[in-house]
C-alpha cells in the first residue's frame, strides 16, 4: 500500500470512529502521544481519550474535504494533514476544521504520535 | 456591530456578545425575539449568527446586535474576533448544571481580556426546571465582579427583557430608562411555577444582604 492510500485509510478510520464510537480512539494513541486541541495540550493516550470523551456533544459528523500526506523521518513515519467540516447536530451550522497527524510505525501498524486540531474561524 | 451584509439603522445600536458553556440555552434565548429571528444573519468565516434585537424605550428605539456562536465553545475558548468591539455582554449558565456555573469565571476572564469595562449581565437559565443544581443563593460570582444577575427561563420567556433593560440603562447612562412596548416574543414552550420562582428571588435578595462567602474561591481557577 502506498503512503497516500495508508493516509486515506487512516483518515477514514479515524473520523468514522470519532463519529460512531469515540472511546475507541484511545487505541490509536500511545503513552508518548500528544494532542493539541484548540490550543490545549494533552500528553498520553489516557489524557487524550479523556479530552475527546469529555467534549460536550453526543453526536458528531465529519465531512472530509482534503487529505495531504508526506513521508516523515527515518523510521518511516507519515505526516497527514486534513481539512473538512463537522456538525454536532442536525440543526447546527457546519464548522470548518483542520487537523494534522504524525503517524509512526509500530509492530506493522501505525499509531498517532502527534495530533493537532483547530476549528477554522474568526 | 452589524455584519457587513446586514442592515444598519439610524438609532443607537450596540454589539452584545453572549458567552457561556455549550447547551446553556444562549441560542434558544436570543431566538425568542421574533423580529430578531427574522433578520438574523450567519457569517460562516467568523462562525457567528448575529440577531438584531430591537427594543422600544421612553427615549426611542435601541438595537442590540446579539452575537451568538455556531457552537465553537464546545471545543474550547472563543477567538478574540468574537469579542472585539463588544459593547455589552451576557454570560449564561444553566441552573441545572453545576459545571456551567463553575465555568462562568473563565468566560468572564476571556471576555474582560478583550472588552474592558463593558456592562455585563450574568443569566442563570432554565429556572423553569424543577431539579435545580445551582440554587439562587449559591450564585455569588456577580457580586464579586459587579455584574447584574438575573434568573431567566428562555423557554417560558421569564425575565426575557430584564438583561436588555439593564444593559440599555447602562449604555444610555440613564437609570430611569424603561421599555414602553413589549417586543414580539415566541409563545412560551413551558410554563414556570411562579410561586416557586418568587421564593427563589426572595432567597436571592436575602443572600445579597449577606457578606460574601470567601470559601468559594475554588470558583476561580
Amino acid at each position: 500500500m502506498d503512503a497516500d492510500a495508508v493516509a486515506k485509510a487512516f483518515v477514514e478510520h479515524y473520523y468514522r470512529t470519532f463519529d460512531t464510537n469515540r472511546p475507541a480512539l484511545v487505541s490509536l494513541y500511545q503513552d508518548g502521544s500528544m494532542l493539541t486541541f484548540e490550543g490545549q495540550q494533552f500528553l498520553g493516550a489516557a489524557a487524550i481519550a479523556g479530552k475527546l470523551g469529555s467534549l460536550p456533544f453526543a453526536q458528531c459528523h465529519h465531512d472530509i474535504n482534503t487529505v495531504d500526506c508526506q513521508p516523515s523521518g527515518p523510521q518511516g513515519g507519515m505526516l497527514v494533514f486534513v481539512s473538512g467540516s463537522l456538525r454536532t447536530g442536525p440543526d447546527e451550522h457546519p464548522l470548518k476544521f483542520s487537523q494534522m497527524f504524525q503517524l509512526l510505525p509500530a509492530g506493522g501498524n501505525f499509531y498517532v504520535q502527534n495530533d493537532m486540531f483547530r476549528l477554522n474561524y474568526g | 456591530m452589524a455584519l457587513p451584509n446586514q442592515q444598519t439603522v439610524d438609532y443607537p445600536s450596540f454589539k452584545l456578545v453572549i458567552v457561556g458553556d455549550g447547551g446553556t440555552g444562549k441560542t434558544t434565548f436570543v431566538k425568542r425575539h421574533l423580529t430578531g429571528e427574522f433578520e438574523k444573519k450567519y457569517e460562516p468565516t467568523i462562525g457567528v449568527e448575529v440577531h438584531p434585537l430591537d427594543f422600544f424605550t421612553n427615549c426611542g428605539k435601541i438595537r442590540f446586535y446579539c452575537w451568538d456562536t455556531a457552537g465553537q465553545e464546545k471545543f474550547g475558548g472563543l477567538r478574540d474576533g468574537y469579542y472585539i468591539h463588544g459593547q455589552c455582554a451576557i454570560i449564561m449558565f444553566d441552573v441545572t448544571s453545576r459545571l456551567t456555573y463553575k465555568n462562568v469565571p473563565t468566560w468572564h476572564r476571556d471576555l474582560c481580556r478583550v472588552c474592558e469595562n463593558i456592562p455585563i449581565v450574568l443569566c442563570g437559565n432554565k429556572v423553569d426546571v424543577k431539579n435545580r443544581q445551582v440554587k439562587a443563593k449559591q450564585v455569588t460570582f456577580h457580586r464579586k465582579k459587579n455584574l447584574q444577575y438575573y434568573e431567566v427561563s428562555a423557554k417560558s420567556n421569564y425575565n426575557f427583557e430584564k438583561p436588555f433593560l439593564y444593559l440599555a440603562r447602562k449604555l444610555a447612562g440613564d437609570g430611569n430608562l424603561h421599555f414602553v412596548e413589549t417586543p414580539a416574543l415566541a409563545p412560551p414552550d413551558v410554563t414556570i411555577d411562579l410561586a416557586a420562582q418568587q421564593q427563589h428571588e426572595a432567597e436571592l435578595a436575602a443572600a445579597a444582604a449577606q457578606p460574601l462567602p470567601d470559601d468559594d474561591d475554588d470558583l476561580i481557577e
